[in-house]
Parts: structure tokens; sequence; C-alpha cells
């Protein structure tokens, strides 16, 4: 399975936030529920603008939502 | 499986059904000898309607038949989620440039047997061959994306 190397803590964050459901979170940042379940499963890193629109919904900074382990932290 | 997949299914069905007839009816043509240029044009006439309308018919007809399976499984409106994300460009634009490739190889591939001496009918007939093929290889390329994430 291809992973990436950006990880992220949407699915605290929405259990968090009273307990947000996919769909809900797809909804408030225009994407569909398929996108947000990849990001969740680290399938897809999202583009910088959903990111922010992600951090914006959950209302943390950017850093608190999505961290980056380098390639030399992996092996 | 979100709408975009279905969509892909269809068409991957859609074509592979298509390139399937295509190569029934060019080895037809060669056995019974009748492998002329206004046969080998009245078949791509018809594989263009096939892909056109063939892939509008089947995608409305399975989306129905989807819902209204829906709807009987789960006594709920079906909820046709048709937005088109960045993810879905994203994947619709590596599977573009997968079909581009392989239609430009089998282009070449095509006008390589031009060039040792196959008649131009033979050219013609593999130009719409490659074109189906990487047409079913983008697909395939777009389903793997969707489901092993990239």
């Amino acid at each position: 399975m291809t992973t990436s190397r950006i990880r992220n803590n949407i699915r605290t964050l929405r259990f968090h936030h009273g307990e947000m459901t996919q769909q809900q979170l797809a909804e408030k940042v225009g994407v569909t529920r398929q996108t947000i379940i990849a990001m969740e499963q680290d399938k897809y890193s999202p583009s910088l603008e959903l990111a922010f629109r992600i951090a914006l919904v959950f209302k943390v900074p950017l850093e608190e939502v999505f961290s980056y382990q380098p390639e030399d932290t992996n092996t | 499986m979100s709408f975009q997949e279905k969509n892909i299914v269809v068409t991957l069905t859609n074509f592979s059904l298509i390139l399937a007839f295509y190569l029934f009816r060019i080895f037809q043509m060669v056995q019974s000898d009748t492998f002329t240029s206004t046969n080998l044009f009245w078949l791509w006439g018809i594989i263009a309607l096939l892909a056109v309308i063939g892939t509008i018919v089947a995608t409305i007809f399975t989306h129905i038949v989807g819902g209204i399976v829906h709807k009987v499984k789960t006594n709920e409106d079906p909820h046709i989620e048709d937005i088109q994300d960045e993810r879905d460009q994203m994947i619709e634009l590596k599977g573009t440039k997968v079909a581009y490739t392989f239609s430009s190889i089998g282009i070449a591939l095509a006008m390589l047997t031009f060039v040792f001496g196959q008649s131009p009918l033979v050219m013609f007939a593999l130009i719409i061959f490659f074109g189906v093929l990487a047409q079913v290889i983008a697909d395939i390329w777009r389903l793997n994306l969707y489901r092993k994430g990239f």
C-alpha cells in the first residue's frame, strides 16, 4: 500500500469536536467523504489550501493537524 | 464505492467490451479476406459511436439501478456525491497522463509496422486498437490509485 510521509490527527480531532462524522467534515471543507477517508488512512496528502481549511474547521494551527515524517525516520 | 469509482468501472467495462468486439471483428475480417478500407472505417465509426453513446447510457443506467438497489436495501434515498474534488482531479490527470503515454507508444508502434512494409490499413487498425487499449489501462490505473492511494 502506498502511504504518505505526511501524518495527520484528523480522526482524533473529529472525535474531540463532538464526534464529527467524516461526512460532516467533508461538507465543511468541500471534498468528498472518500477524500477524508483516504487522508485518515494516510493514502492521500491534501493540498495546502485543503490542509488550511481543515485546520480552520478544528480551529487549531496547521501543525496540530498535520506533521511531516522525514524519510530517514521511516527506516 | 464512490461516484467517481463507479463511473470508472462503467467506462472500463464499456471500453473492455469495445476492445473485445473490435479485435473479434478485425480477426473476422482478416479470416474472411474482407479487411478493406471501407470495412475498417465503418468499424471505426461503430467503435466511436459505442464509446460515446455506450458510456453515457451505461453510466445513467448504472446510477439508476444503483439508486434503486440502495433504496430497496436501506429504505433511504440515495446520496449521490457527484462533486469532483482535488483528489478526483489529481487521479483523473494521472490517468490521462498514462493514457497519453500508452497511446503515443501505440501510435509509434503502428507507424513502425508501416515502415516495415505492412499496408496502411494495418497501421490504421493498430492506431484505434492502441487508443482503446490506452483508455482501458488508464482506467485500471485510476482505479488502482483510488484503492491504494498516492
